[in-house]
């Protein structure tokens, strides 16, 4: 039966939209709530405009012009980190497309029922691409709610639309992460290689866009957190084929997932 | 009439690792499954069992050699074998968090009937006296087990492949289930069965398979098997054993295994009985018994140094 197994999916892990939307979504309200001091904004873009341009990187903006607007702080400050954790949701959610039953055993339950590997896998894959988006639509919401309630003065299309572009990396990440285990065999050491995966990403992305030269080029260019393009979207500078690259790299990473899990033992 | 085959197993080989870490765990294995008999597959623990189970099953694949199910071929057809065939895994695995009734109803739901279904679960779940309202976590080991027959068996299956199913069962249970098999054989189902479990096997089964260390040493009829030409004989006296008996019972090469405790004395005798019982001929037999050998001790034979008994 087509889609029983993407209704489970949603059925036994609808919490995580609850638990991780509305924990982005307080971070989102909180960083709305400064951005609704002037002040505050103008007090840490003035700080920031007398660092290096490596700290600001640091900080998560590329821009001190970008932090000065609400929607440029909101995006710098906030989307930034949002990044860093829904990262941390795409692994976990990488993980249980099949690694987590493979390795508990359920899976020999779940392969001995009339389901092709194929089916089973894009419905496992959809049903947490669902859940992430859940994720970023809750985590949207609350963090337009905030500034409303807030009064800040920002263009909530570009806000909401930043917040949305999160989505193609997180997609990435849990792609990565399950194609990684279905090759991994072991649990552990796929959850140890992905988390480097992120980890790295980030590295590369702060010191790439920290230096300049071919070298830092070639490490940012290789982050998928220099693909995400909160900061352009504010700016207008929006380049759609970033982010059609990222979905290119989750198509063909789901390809060589099915590949894999397809013309693998299950469970050894 | 002849019947058909239902499992078909030819050649097939499975080797895990590789170079000189290579190591087989199953070998050049031929077997048929007829529609309609109970199949016990004998092993101890590292034999095989399992991995011939699980290429059965599409989980693992055979290094070499195929296998079919209902004349389709297990790899090419998984989805339209698995529709007609019940699984019991060995070490059974489900949902910690999930009840009795929601995995029903899940599994019930990927099998595409889910009120037919649940409604046999349902009569399943109450003959083993399953509480399916309960968490898998709150279930006992042989409560899990239990909930995995109802699995394996709510959609009523043409065939059942099942892994030392009676683990962790209580007697009473297991009788349940060896009247459930029974039942299953007389709608013409079939069960492959593995086990270590000598008398289970004894029991229930209308053949067996007795695996070692990836190698398939016999198939046989269980009737067949339990006609083997050996038997235990117990001679009881009625004073002491006749002197000089016990070394003439030593002697005779159709004899092993003798035992003189009082005026008893036991032993393994192959073949015909006229010559014993000339030799007991000096003494007064008081009682004569002979027992089949069990099937245990036809697998011992089997394992202990690799000669066939007959």
């Amino acid at each position: 039966m087509r889609g029983i197994v993407f209704a489970n999916t949603l059925r036994t892990s609808w919490k995580q939209v609850l638990y991780w939307g509305l924990g982005l979504g307080i971070l989102g309200f909180y960083i709305d709530f400064i951005a609704s001091s002037s002040d505050i904004i103008q007090g840490y873009a003035d700080l920031l405009a007398s660092m290096p341009p490596a700290l600001l990187q640091a900080f998560g903006a590329s821009s001190v012009e970008l932090l000065r607007s609400s929607e440029g702080w909101i995006v710098s400050v906030f989307v930034s980190e949002a990044a860093i954790f829904l990262s941390v949701f795409a692994v976990m959610a990488g993980m249980n497309i099949t690694a987590n039953d493979e390795q508990s055993g359920v899976m020999d339950v779940i392969m001995s029922l009339p389901i092709a590997r194929s089916t089973y896998l894009l419905e496992r894959w959809i049903g947490y691409a669902a859940i992430g988006l859940g994720i970023l639509l809750l985590c949207a919401a609350i963090t337009l709610l905030g500034l409303v309630l807030f009064g800040v003065d920002a263009q909530m299309d570009l806000v909401f639309i930043s917040i949305l572009n999160l989505y193609p990396g997180a997609l990435l990440v849990m792609t990565v992460t399950g194609l990684l285990a279905l090759v991994a065999r072991r649990r552990a050491f796929a959850l140890g290689l992905s988390a480097a995966f992120v980890v790295a990403s980030y590295v590369f992305n702060l010191i790439g866009g920290a230096a300049s030269g071919a070298i830092a080029d070639l490490m940012q260019g290789l982050s998928f957190f220099s693909y995400t393009q909160g900061e352009e979207i504010v700016l207008g500078n929006y380049d759609p084929a970033s982010t059609l690259l990222l979905l290119l790299v989750v198509l063909v990473g789901f390809a060589l997932s099915a590949r894999m899990f397809i013309s693998r033992d299950i469970g050894v | 009439m002849a019947s058909a085959t239902v499992i078909e197993i030819s050649s097939l080989s499975k080797t895990y690792g590789s170079g000189s870490q290579q190591t087989a765990a199953l070998r050049n294995l031929n077997l048929s499954v007829n529609q309609g008999e109970i199949f016990g597959y004998l092993g101890p623990n590292g034999a095989g069992k399992t991995t011939t189970i699980r290429m059965l099953l599409d989980l693992i694949r055979p290094s070499s050699g195929s296998a079919s199910i209902f004349g389709m071929d297990v790899r090419d057809h998984s989805v339209e074998i698995h529709k007609r065939v019940g699984f019991l895994p060995g070490e059974l695995s489900l949902w910690e968090g999930r009840t009795g009734q929601q995995i029903i109803h899940y599994v019930a739901s990927v099998r595409g009937d889910t009120k037919g279904i649940t409604k046999q679960a349902d009569e399943l779940a109450k003959r083993l006296q399953l509480d399916t309202s309960k968490r898998v976590r709150d279930l006992s080991s042989g409560n899990k087990r239990k909930l995995g027959l109802v699995l394996a068996m709510m959609h009523s299956p043409d065939l059942l492949i099942l892994d030392e199913p009676t683990n962790g069962l209580d007697p009473l249970v297991q009788q349940t289930f060896h009247e459930m098999m029974d039942e299953f054989r007389d709608k013409g189902k079939t069960v492959f069965l593995s086990s270590h479990i000598l008398s289970e096997v004894q029991a229930i089964c209308d053949r067996a398979g007795i695996l070692r260390d990836g190698d398939l040493k016999a198939v046989e009829s269980i009737e067949k098997l339990m006609n083997v030409e050996f038997h235990w004989v117990d001679v009881q006296f009625r004073d002491v054993v006749p002197e000089g008996l016990a070394r003439q019972l030593q002697q005779a090469s159709a004899i092993s295994h003798v035992d003189v405790n009082g005026s008893r004395v036991k032993m393994r005798l192959v073949g015909d009985f006229d010559p014993l019982l000339r030799m007991l001929g000096d003494g007064y037999v008081k009682d004569l018994r002979v027992e089949e050998p069990s099937l245990e001790e036809i697998f011992l034979a089997y394992y202990s140094d690799g000669t066939e008994v007959r």
